[in-house]
């Protein structure tokens, strides 16, 4: 008796203290099953402009639902990728914040290790148990999870189907099979703007991609500090394969990245190349006024040409962006409801529908059997992500990475000098 | 002030000495102060703008400087901590910080040589042609003036672009391989295109000065001279370099200024991430400051850039003080 009044004591005192938990100050976890009245408070969520140009009608109906449930409007913001950072380092720093933000997946370790964002239930948000990896470890701090994932993409090899039947391939299955294809486009087609493989020299996530598919590594932690891999022989050889394409099979500048080269493979003068599932569309379909995503699409030249595959060989980065409730967001329960409805299992379907890959591993033979996705859900089992420093993301806008690839590609250093000097940069930024 | 005077002096066949001037004239040539208070009061508004536009940020910028703020501090709103001149010795005993330097200066060096000269032979053209070629000349170079450096930083990108510029096309059609040439991986090549926009950007305002000036060069001088039998190159050197002497300084100064603080066109060329071979010592305290989240250490960068600026403008003002000597 005396053991079952002290337990339903116990009961009763976490469930309180579970209460008091969840009502939250601005300092306490934001709860995003609780009922808030939203009436005349505007909710500002900040998205990046792959929603506004992707899936827009996943953010609507997610507003939708939420102006249902709570009587709160919402304002989307729509970001460009283009030096953003510098724009949320000041808005955080600032009075002025949005309560909802999304991020890279590669850059929220910095904001989540600074301090940017609340804590938040990771058991109230749909599916969380199977999230995929490489989006839900970025937004774990200690312990204590900061962020939500939102989608993911994988990169996948896309192709000139009209180019590999006049030559008699088949869509490679093995990478020495991707080379041979290349060799025998290149043979086929002389013209002096043909790339039988499109690889641009500063294509970062390409570059470390044939890094991680010859069984190199990045960078890894040896007890207290990161030290970096690209130098040891296994991420050399990968380099060296990536090289090989870029200056055999590739035509064009040596130095530029890869933001340009779906026009470059719209204008049918290219075999191969790597990217995006997503740009499977943006090569068939591409904006009349470039400077208006909301103007209609025209067909390219290679409309109907295209196929993608899974890249064999080389396994994908597993890009992507989560979600955030900043710590200085005036209404961070409403943000954490917001962030619930437009990562739940509706939401997720209509994404998948436009060609994203969602959030957890459960959702992913959903994702496979949208047409043309296929190749990235098989892509995005088997993905790997950067390594988890705090500081990774200083790599990244340091330009390491980048300035290693393209002195190999136009052959300013040997990939053995390269690598070394990359290493040095890396272990300085990450430990500094 | 007595600028004014100076450059209505020459021109006038007055008679030797300055005209009787007024009384307070006369008074105020003995003592600068003796016009009252009003010079300074009347400048009091403009200063209290430069105060509070430059003043304090630069006094923030030096105090950050002697602290280690970093993005933490940033987003919670901690004081960062003082670590002293451990920054400037950070910077100073960097490598790259001296070549980036070193770069800095050299490509200053080189493009306001070609500006000035480009700009004076601009000038001595425009002379030399009729008055409605030299209207349309000012016509075309205010265009140029005024043309915002981002936009031509991108059109000149777009002109260099390896896949789809303008250049490269048409290099190729005259006979040259230049298809798909990279203007950007050699960054000789690199700053020969950047050098270009700076220098074709700056052209116009030098011209349009020393325009100006050359026309207070008197043209009886120049006719005696070549009566005399001068060459052209011996009146260019004796007689008019002579009289634009100060107005070459002071341009020539200012170019310095400017193209020292380079930033817009390395950065919108290389599309916001220049590399390291095409950092100038603005971009690169940006990118230290913005990137890295290393905001201490890049108002440390900035601090040095302004001393160095400093040491140049000596001369400008010095020429300034001179110009207000002279009759």
């Amino acid at each position: 008796m005396k053991r079952k009044i002290a337990l339903a004591a116990a009961l009763a005192t976490t469930l309180l203290a579970a209460a008091c938990g969840s009502d939250s100050g601005s300092s306490g976890t934001p709860n995003a099953n609780a009922s808030v009245d939203g009436k005349g408070k505007t909710l500002k969520v900040w998205l990046m402009v792959d929603a506004q140009s992707g899936w827009k009608n996943v953010v609507d109906q997610a507003n939708q639902r939420f102006t249902q449930a709570t009587g709160a409007q919402v304002q989307v913001d729509y970001q460009q990728w283009g030096d953003h950072l510098a724009k949320v380092d000041a808005t955080l720093a600032g009075s002025d914040v949005p309560d909802v933000m999304e991020l890279g997946n590669t850059e929220m370790p910095k904001y989540v290790f600074n301090g940017a964002f609340h804590e938040l239930d990771k058991s109230q948000y749909d599916n969380s148990a199977n999230w995929l990896t490489g989006l839900s470890a970025p937004c774990e701090l200690e312990g204590k999870t900061y962020c939500v994932p939102y989608y993911a993409g994988a990169r996948v090899l896309i192709y000139n189907t009209d180019l590999f039947s006049k030559a008699g391939l088949k869509p490679p299955t093995t990478y020495d099979e991707v080379v041979a294809a290349a060799k025998t486009l290149k043979e086929k087609n002389t013209g002096s703007k043909f790339s039988a493989f499109y690889a641009p020299g500063k294509y970062v996530y390409a570059g470390l991609a044939w890094v991680k598919g010859s069984g190199g590594e990045i960078a890894k932690k040896d007890g207290d500090k990161w030290v970096g891999q690209l130098n040891q022989q296994a991420s050399q050889d990968g380099l060296t394969k990536w090289a090989d394409l870029v200056k055999n099979y590739s035509v064009g500048d040596k130095t530029k990245d890869e933001q340009d080269q779906d026009p470059i493979f719209a204008q049918g003068q290219t075999g191969m190349m790597y990217g995006s599932s997503w740009e499977l569309g943006a090569v068939q379909e591409q904006p009349k006024d470039p400077n208006n995503p909301e103007s209609p699409k025209v067909k390219t030249k290679v409309n109907g040409k295209v196929a993608a595959t899974a890249m064999p060989g080389i396994p994908s980065f597993l890009g992507g962006s989560n979600l955030g409730v900043t710590a200085k967001a005036a209404n961070p329960e409403l943000a954490a409801q917001w962030i619930k409805i437009f990562t739940d299992t509706q939401s997720q379907e209509a994404l998948i529908a436009k060609g994203a890959l969602p959030n957890a591993t459960n959702l992913l033979d959903k994702a496979a059997a949208v047409e043309g996705n296929k190749a990235s859900a098989e892509a995005a089992k088997n993905s790997w992500f950067v390594p988890m420093a705090p500081k990774w993301a200083e790599v990244e806008s340091a330009n390491v990475i980048q300035e290693m690839l393209t002195s190999i590609a136009t052959g300013k250093a040997t990939v053995a000098d390269a690598t070394k000097k990359a290493d040095d940069q890396i272990n300085t930024i990450l430990n500094s | 002030m007595s600028a004014v005077d100076s450059r209505s002096a020459p021109a006038r066949p007055t008679p030797p000495g300055p005209p009787a001037p007024p009384a307070h004239k006369r008074r105020k040539r003995r003592s600068s102060t003796s016009g009252g208070g009003t010079p300074y009061w009347l400048a009091v508004p403009a200063l209290v703008m430069l105060i509070g536009l430059l003043g304090y940020p630069m006094i923030r910028m030096v105090v950050l400087s002697f602290q280690n703020m970093r993005l933490r501090e940033l987003f919670q709103g901690l004081t960062p901590p003082w670590v002293g001149l451990d920054n400037y010795t950070k910077v100073l005993t960097d490598d790259v910080f001296w070549s980036v330097v070193l770069r800095t200066v050299v490509f200053t060096a080189v493009s306001v040589v070609l500006t000035v000269v480009l700009g004076l032979a601009v000038a001595l053209l425009m002379r030399r042609v009729a008055p409605g070629v030299r209207i349309a000349m000012i016509i075309a170079m205010m265009f140029v003036w005024a043309m915002p450096q981002l936009v031509a930083a991108q059109i000149f990108r777009w002109l260099v672009d390896a896949n789809f510029g303008v250049i490269n096309y048409m290099l190729t059609q005259l006979g040259f391989d230049f298809e798909n040439h990279s203007w950007f991986a050699d960054p000789k090549q690199g700053w020969v295109v950047i050098t270009a926009l700076v220098v074709w950007a700056g052209i116009p305002f030098i011209a349009i000065t020393l325009n100006a000036g050359l026309t207070q060069v008197p043209k009886e001088l120049i006719e005696a001279a070549t009566v005399d039998g001068a060459s052209p190159w011996q009146a260019l050197r004796n007689i008019t370099l002579p009289i634009l002497k100060q107005l070459i300084v002071i341009v020539t100064t200012l170019s310095v200024i400017w193209n020292f603080g380079l930033f817009t066109q390395p950065w919108v060329i290389r599309d916001g991430k220049p590399e390291a071979e095409y950092q100038t010592l603005a971009t690169y305290a940006y990118s230290v400051a913005f990137k890295n989240n290393n905001y201490s250490l890049g108002s440390a960068i900035s601090v040095i850039t302004v001393l160095l600026l400093l040491f140049v403008m000596v001369f400008y003002i010095r020429q300034m003080f001179k110009i207000g000597d002279v009759d």
